[in-house]
């Protein structure tokens, strides 16, 4: 199950955890990022206890938006050790994720 | 060189469309769409769902830009100015060039609706049904057509209409009376290398039977094309049942240059041996030197058909996407 990101728990859940994060920049009336969805939660169980994977809904979390420079949805970036290492915009299929994943791991 | 059997050449080519031409048009379109079909039916996955072709992405609006792509239904239901933005701007350029000196209308003169095949009826029709596969996928598509000078250098485009101008000139090629035409794809290939947009996948027919006979001159034109950033398939049309096994009847036999007449007078068993050994080794060089540059270099026979052409293509483009 991919986490809910959020302005106020970003810091503790995602950049605290130790681990590579993968967040899903995404908006409720975004057709593209509605197929993204699924694909983000598929990876959400395949990579659980490896990889934190989760999504922030640029609508409600301006300030995570801001922070990342997210102008397209979907965005998803990679960070690892603080820092974004990978970036995809637009509706990426699984397998391009999936290396991007291993790519940090 | 090559060894030719002897066709009348004579006059210039034309390629403006004439009305007749309009009408056998739709002949050369149905016989791609038929090609692409049975091609894809053949196939056990589809290359054209996924994304590749679809709405990809929303960009917030920039204040300035052309408001044709603001995603208004979005803007009536949130009042948010975004853009939607297609995959299809990421998709393929793509320029076909078609070689169409005197040598490429070996081994005998055909027109689209006679029977019988040449090397380049058998381009033409080929590179008709890669047309019809960009159509389909949205890539963009140009044309360049060249034979002792480069005559014709299309932009890509991915408009229906620029799909029925490329029809037309394919159609003009065919129907040009052939005259002695020699091949300087050296010179031509440079002149495509500079006029093609940067990164374009450049897909050549030709039987590379150059006037010059120079191997170091066909790779550095073929290496400028990747110098530029392109990248780039040769299909070497050939007719394999003559010009690779050699197979003619055991009589003597006038042989002619198609490009500039020269004739000789054989009996093909004096010759054969030698000529298939000194054809194998000039291929086995240029697809070797082509491979160390990253070039594909693929030989085909005109019996084939064109579906070697697109299969050969549809992994090339999997590779770049």
């Amino acid at each position: 199950m991919a986490v809910e990101f959020t302005d106020s728990n970003f810091e503790e859940v995602a950049l605290k955890s130790g681990k590579p994060v993968m967040v899903d920049f995404w908006a409720e009336w975004c057709g593209p990022c509605r197929v993204v969805g699924p694909v983000v939660e598929e990876l959400a169980n395949d990579y659980e206890g490896k990889v934190v994977i989760g999504k922030v809904n640029v609508d409600h979390n301006t300030e995570l938006s801001a922070k990342y420079g997210i102008r397209n949805i979907p965005t998803i970036i990679f960070i690892k050790d603080g820092e974004v290492v990978d970036k995809s915009v637009g509706a990426s299929p699984k397998n391009i994720l999936e290396e991007k994943i291993e790519a940090m791991l | 060189m090559g060894i030719f059997i002897l066709t009348i050449l004579d006059s210039t080519m034309a390629l403006r469309p004439t009305p007749e031409m309009q009408q056998r048009l739709s002949r050369l379109e149905f016989l791609a769409k038929q090609a692409v079909e049975g091609f894809i039916t053949g196939l056990h996955k589809s290359p054209f769902h996924g994304f590749s072709v679809e709405f990809a992405e929303h960009r917030i609006y920039n204040p300035g830009e052309s408001t044709r792509h603001i995603d208004w239904k979005l803007y009536a239901r949130t009042d948010r100015m975004y853009v939607k933005r297609y995959e299809e701007e990421t998709n393929l350029r793509c320029q076909i060039v078609i070689d169409f000196s005197s040598s490429m209308r070996y081994p005998s003169e055909v027109t689209l609706d006679s029977p019988g095949m040449n090397k380049l009826k058998y381009s033409v029709e080929s590179a008709a049904a890669l047309i019809e596969l960009f159509r389909r996928q949205r890539d963009a598509v140009g044309l360049s057509l060249f034979s002792d000078t480069l005559d014709l250098q299309t932009h890509a485009r991915s408009s229906m209409s620029h799909h029925r101008m490329l029809y037309h000139k394919l159609e003009g090629v065919m129907d040009s009376p052939s005259s002695a035409q020699e091949t300087s794809a050296i010179s031509s290939i440079h002149q495509i290398a500079e006029a093609t947009p940067r990164r374009s996948l450049i897909i050549i027919f030709s039987d590379m039977l150059d006037k010059s006979e120079d191997l170091d001159s066909v790779i550095d034109a073929l290496n400028h094309l990747r110098h530029n950033k392109h990248e780039v398939i040769v299909f070497h049309v050939l007719d394999k049942s003559t010009e690779i096994t050699f197979d003619f009847p055991e009589r003597p036999t006038k042989f002619v240059d198609l490009e500039t007449g020269a004739e000789l007078k054989l009996h093909p068993s004096e010759v054969r041996e030698h000529y298939i050994s000194r054809m194998a080794s000039l291929r086995k060089e240029l697809s070797a030197r082509c491979g160390a540059h990253g070039i594909d270099w693929i030989d085909v026979d005109i019996a084939e058909g064109p579906v070697p052409v697109l299969a050969r293509y549809l992994i090339k483009r999997k590779k770049l996407l």
